[in-house]
């Protein structure tokens, strides 16, 4: 068992379909250190991939894509930001709320396999699409 | 779907709110009069396939989980159908948002009546296992440490499997002391830590085991090799000549190197 602590992992890659392994590899490990299930952690596997093809497919003009895993005692939380232009913003936006497109339909996705999926807007830095999943032991 | 342009996209959403404005009339018509309604059967049939290819792509996403693809669109259409049922347009949300997390809990409700959160485990530790076989017999047969890809190959995964097998696997091998290996509600379960004796023949075992893998690394990987083969293959010294094409006597003097190497680590 480990022992859960706060903690941030960071981790940028760029912004292409290749390597969203990584991120799916590296956000799997950081789960697995707080104990969460299997079913959990290739649910949160799902739902961080989902987030990195949104960036791939809406974020015109992005290089990067930074994952950031924050870990607390009750669970994870994972920010998955593109630096892409502002339409970013109201790409998301859009899928949200109105166009089911395969975008929305990732972000649908994210929502039903994590307990919390939000967007954390900031002018200087972009959009980033923000999940939560709560560890139960 | 990615073909759909945005005013193809808007005109099915439209017709897929007619198509359930009708279907909540013919619900309501049939449950008053509990006759079989032709057309409640057929809206709920064109809804239906209108939604298959939402199924579909769901489906795809967990496929990788190690059950057929079929199989999971089969239970998905179920979670439609579900979805479908109870959609109701007054709401004032896309359909395909309310089906999305119905269609998503059936295929996940499949994967755990199948035990798969025990499977799973047992299959990245099994993985695990293999993988660690593999890479011994890839190093002999390659004459240099295998990479990702190669072992994907040969153990018929993926590579992204590998390296979740290397790095998970490892963890569900080391079960905790305290875990259940028996229990009938009558008598007392018992835990691994009951099984454990005094001074063990076997724990001693284990430590020279460790011992002497720690030794190991201090061998060049073709003395390793060697060892391996003499020792745990029991392959003549010959044959080892031959398979790394070099001669009898070399094979003999780099196995007495190897050993004396072995003996001076283990005697520190």
């Amino acid at each position: 068992m480990h022992e859960r602590t706060a903690g941030t992992v960071e981790l940028r890659i760029p912004c292409r379909a290749e390597w969203v392994a990584v991120a799916r590899l590296a956000v799997a490990a950081v789960a697995h250190r707080l104990n969460f299930s299997i079913e959990d952690i290739e649910d949160i596997k799902l739902a961080v991939a989902e987030a990195c093809t949104n960036c791939i497919l809406h974020a015109t003009g992005s290089q990067q894509i930074e994952i950031t895993c924050e870990t607390h005692e009750d669970g994870l939380t994972v920010h998955v930001r593109d630096f892409g232009s502002g339409a970013a913003v109201e790409n998301i936006r859009s899928a949200v709320h109105a166009e089911p497109q395969v975008g929305g339909l990732g972000v649908f996705l994210i929502r039903s396999l994590m307990d919390s999926v939000n967007y954390d807007v900031d002018p200087k830095r972009g959009t980033s699409l923000v999940m939560t999943k709560k560890v139960y032991d | 779907m990615h073909s759909h342009s945005v005013d193809e996209e808007r005109w099915d959403r439209q017709k897929t709110r007619d198509s359930f404005a009708r279907f909540a009339v013919a619900s309501q018509r049939k449950a008053a009069s509990e006759l079989p309604d032709l057309e409640f059967d057929q809206l709920r049939n064109e809804l239906v396939v209108a939604h298959l290819n939402l199924v579909r792509y769901l489906a795809i996403k967990f496929a990788n989980r190690g059950e057929a693809l079929e199989d999971l669109i089969q239970v998905g259409t179920m979670g439609l159908l579900k979805a479908i049922d109870r959609f109701d347009l007054e709401r004032g949300v896309e359909f395909t948002t309310y089906a999305t997390p119905t269609i998503v809990g059936e295929i996940k409700r499949y994967f755990r009546d199948k035990g798969w959160a025990v499977k799973v485990p047992r299959r990245l530790q099994e993985l695990n296992l293999s993988v660690n076989r593999a890479i011994e017999k890839l190093a002999i047969k390659l004459g240099r440490s295998p990479t990702i890809p190669e072992l994907a190959e040969h153990l018929h995964a993926t590579e992204e499997e590998i390296l979740e097998a290397q790095e998970l696997g490892q963890a569900y091998n080391l079960l905790s002391l305290d875990t259940e290996v028996s229990g009938d509600g009558e008598r007392k379960s018992q835990t691994l830590a009951d099984y454990i004796g005094t001074t063990d023949a076997g724990l001693t075992l284990l430590e020279d085991k460790a011992n002497l893998e720690r030794a190991f690394e201090v061998l060049s990987g073709r003395e390793r090799v060697i060892l391996y083969l003499r020792f745990y293959e029991n392959v003549s010294q010959t044959e080892i000549a031959k398979r790394l094409n070099v001669s009898q006597m070399h094979v003999s003097r780099l196995q007495q190197k190897a050993l004396e190497k072995l003996k001076n680590v283990l005697q520190e």
